[in-house]
């Protein structure tokens, strides 16, 4: 597993959210003015103020009973422009599938994995794809034919009629995806093969916080890196005073399985400077720390077991070496605040175990593979609410088309190109920001080369960061999809943490529906609902 | 109290309408300084060739298109609030209905929109449908009906909060002589009951039949305005109907009519109009299956 599942901190993203949204309304305000004022002259304030009052009044007049009925009767829309027929290519994926991507000779977890994958993959993109389209072309096809005309000649409001497109594709999201998803359901467990099948399962594991120490002992905040240029993992040195330190909170009682053993799962990496010893693998331990009581209590010297991991039994009772002291895990070893520190140390001189934050933790007893699996779907869901939100707002105010490519946009960079966005924006990209590449392609110039000083050099430098401050705002509205690509936990076998990926995934789409819904009011709100 | 003395329901004062193209730059003057009122329980047409703003009129009056200059009150209202709507009834030019739902569902929806309660809606539903005479397609999707049909089910949604005022764009376009008769006949009904109903038309003769006043549209411009018996009425001639006279009747009558010094007369059997014709045609047909009807 290569993903370090991180807990969501709410309340310094809400703070980002209000001012982001906060200066995007003063900005918006200024614009609506300046606009008002300079189309009807000073009469223009009044005005601009009115629309932000009739804004009010219309939001305090919703009525339910409206955008219900305009959500139904975009559902039936929907279903009797035969937008289900998505069932028929999702029905012929699945007829097939098995045929390609059954491969019996694989690792168990393997293949649980690549299934895994196959299902949720054609979750996402079929019901992306059928809700994206109809976000995006509902409002623009309403006003084509005029039929909005027969519709906001009577008491709706513009918000309702938002309101109700939206609540009305959320509901044909719900019915396609919860369709699908448990004839997917169905399939996995039949499609697995029954070697594989206690592959589907949903580990619960506790993650703690990691610290290193180097190979003298002195605190480090990473470990050796032994020549990877992604550094998930760090290294430390076997048979010297460099250890990795884990810190898990809120070990109890609890934590146990059934027969009182705490479940301790490894995904260490070994990484040989010689041979060493050719008939068994890099060893190391586990030693149990309780800096209150100032207890040491060292575990037995373990096998790594690189690429498919291991889960050590530790019992509760523990007894070092075979001594005579016996300490008790949960009373002895974890602290007043619930804590317990595991120290990790290689043995084998001149060999090196390289570890990150989630390659240890306490695995909890597991649940049913179902669990995780209902909230990968949660964040499928999830994703579908969002698009049709921003479907939706895109439709109020351009054409279907250009609200399909605008919405595909904003998934596809919000999913796939958010880490280059992110490197732009920031200026940490090599190759510096779009003027300075094009020079280096026409100049041959690598990379990493440094661009001749001069002046020239210094205006397209200049020119770079002010639109690197551009793409940076440009990022700050852009959602971030990768939360709810909840996927690679499930196909690992581990149950989707709530603070680390269904939490933000709610707050994502949250944070952008009062934004989004306010720009679609008011863009069906001051615009002539004419075809064109 | 009459229509010439009651409030203004529609107050349209130097309304103007200019479209404009993606920069700005006008395009054409759809209506120019327009100044009308429709008062309580008239029936008011808008007349005028293609193109000369009678839908632009309606459009701005429901706030589907936004004036140019000029105020609009309707209902004692801005075009722009919505609240209007409440008390409003409107038959777009085409029947701009979704064609996906059947009669009820429509009629449903709509009837959603005014939040009626369930009872309400569905007694509502049987007695339009009932009036507009659907009441056997009321399970089929609109798309399989046929224009005619298609204007009805769009009448029957127009009236589904019994509105105090409505808005007819074009309401006999696409109906057989027998819709248009009962089209027409609905008009002057919902009149009866103190409805006031604005329609815009180019069928004159419909016009005539059912408005009380008139303006006439050229261009954007208003050129006429008033009353449709004043308008109409010869003030150069006399029209006399009598049941059918022998000729020495007539001769007789001539006789003294040139002792008066009238010299130009006329004398034909009056004539009914094509629409009678069919209506009493269609009429027999029904009454006596597979007689031929003499003319």
């Amino acid at each position: 597993m290569s993903f370090d599942p991180v807990a969501f901190s709410l309340w310094p993203a809400v703070l980002v959210w209000l001012q982001v949204v906060g200066v995007s309304l003063a900005l918006a305000l200024v614009v609506g003015f300046g606009g008002a004022v300079a189309s009807h002259g000073f009469r223009g304030f009044g005005v601009a103020f009115g629309e932000i009052v009739a804004g009010f009044r219309d939001l305090f007049s919703l009525s339910l009973g409206r955008i219900y009925a305009l959500a139904k009767l975009t559902f039936l829309e929907a279903i009797r422009r035969k937008a289900l027929l998505v069932f028929v290519v999702f029905a012929i994926l699945f007829m097939f599938a098995g045929w390609f991507i059954t491969d019996t000779g694989q690792k168990a977890a393997l293949q649980v994995k690549v299934h895994v994958i196959f299902v949720t993959w054609t979750l996402s993109t079929l019901s992306l794809v059928v809700v994206m389209l109809l976000a995006c072309w509902g409002i623009p096809e309403d006003i084509r034919v005029r039929s909005i005309h027969t519709v906001v000649t009577k008491p709706a409001r513009r918000l309702e009629i938002v309101l109700g497109r939206i609540l009305g594709f959320s509901g044909i999201a719900t019915v396609v995806l919860a369709v699908m998803a448990s004839v997917g359901y169905v399939w996995l467990n039949r499609q697995v093969p029954p070697e594989s099948q206690s592959e589907l399962t949903c580990r619960r594991p506790i993650y703690g916080a990691i610290s290193f120490l180097d190979r003298t002992g002195d605190p480090a905040k990473f470990g050796i890196n032994v020549g990877d240029t992604w550094m998930f993992r760090s290294y430390i040195e076997g048979s010297s005073k460099a250890r990795a330190i884990w810190n898990f909170p809120g070990v109890s009682a609890s934590s146990l399985d059934a027969d009182e053993n705490l479940q301790l799962e490894s995904r260490f990496q070994a990484f040989r400077s010689h041979k060493g010893t050719m008939d068994r693998q890099l060893l190391y331990r586990f030693e149990f720390v309780n800096p209150e009581k100032e207890l040491r209590v060292p575990y037995k010297l373990m096998e790594v077991a690189e690429f498919i991991g291991s889960t050590e039994t530790v019992p509760r009772k523990i007894r070092p070496d075979g001594g005579v002291k016996e300490y008790d895990l949960i009373n002895d070893l974890v602290d007043s605040k619930g804590n317990l520190q595991v120290e990790v140390s290689c043995v084998d001189p001149g060999q090196y175990l390289g570890m990150a934050r989630p390659d240890l933790f306490i695995r909890t007893p597991d649940a049913p593979f179902l669990a995780g699996y209902f909230k990968s779907v949660v964040g499928i869901w999830l994703m579908l609410l969002l698009v049709v939100i921003l479907g939706v707002s895109a439709s109020t105010f351009v054409k279907g088309p250009v609200a399909t490519l605008l919405t595909f946009c904003i998934v596809v960079i919000g999913q796939v190109f958010r880490e280059l966005l992110d490197k732009v924006a920031k200026g940490t990209q090599e190759g510096g920001g779009l003027f300075e590449s094009i020079y280096r392609l026409i100049a041959h110039m690598n990379p990493t080369t440094p661009v001749p000083d001069g002046l020239a050099t210094q205006v397209m430098k200049t020119v770079d960061r002010g639109l690197e401050n551009l793409l940076w705002v440009f990022r700050q509205i852009l959602p971030d999809f990768s939360y709810f690509n909840m996927a690679p936990y499930i196909a690992n076998g581990f149950d989707v943490p709530f603070d680390a990926a269904v939490l933000p995934s709610i707050v994502v789409v949250m944070a952008y529906f009062i934004p989004c819904v306010i720009i679609a009011y008011y863009s069906l709100r001051l615009r002539e609902l004419e075809a064109k | 109290m009459s229509a010439e003395t009651s409030e203004p329901v529609i107050q349209v004062n130097n309304l103007s309408k200019v479209y404009r193209d993606f920069w700005g730059r006008k395009k054409v003057r759809a209506v120019n300084s327009l100044t009308l009122d429709v008062k309580k329980g008239e029936v008011f047409g808008l007349l005028g060739p293609n193109g000369s703003g009678k839908t632009t009129t309606i459009k701005m009056l429901l706030g589907l298109l936004f004036p140019t200059e000029g105020e609009i009150k309707i209902l004692g209202q801005n075009a722009s609030d919505v609240r209007k709507n409440e008390r409003i009834g409107y038959l777009p030019e085409e029947s701009y209905l979704y064609r996906f739902l059947n009669a009820d569902e429509t009629l449903d929806f709509y009837g959603r929109l005014f939040n009626l309660p369930a009872k309400v809606r569905k007694q509502r539903t049987d007695e339009l449908l009932s009036l507009v005479k659907v009441e056997h397609a009321r399970r089929r999707q609109l798309k399989e009906y046929s224009k005619g049909m298609t204007r009805r089910i769009g009448l029957a949604q127009a009236l589904i909060n019994d509105p105090d005022l409505i808005l007819l764009d074009e309401p006999t376009s696409g109906l057989d002589p027998l819709g248009n008769r009962d089209m027409k006949d609905l008009i002057l009904k919902l009149k009866g009951m103190g409805k006031t109903i604005l329609m815009c038309s180019h069928l004159l003769a419909d016009v005539q039949d059912v408005c009380d006043r008139i303006a006439i549209l050229y261009g954007g411009e208003l050129k006429v305005l008033g009353r449709v018996d004043e308008l109409l009425k010869q003030k150069g001639a006399t029209q006399i109907t009598a049941p059918t006279l022998t000729p020495e009747a007539i001769a007789e009558v001539e006789a003294v009519l040139k002792k008066h010094g009238v010299n130009q007369v006329q004398v034909d059997n009056p004539r009914s109009d094509l629409e009678d014709l069919f209506l009493r045609t269609v009429q027999e047909s029904r009454e006596h299956p597979g007689r031929r009807i003499a003319p």
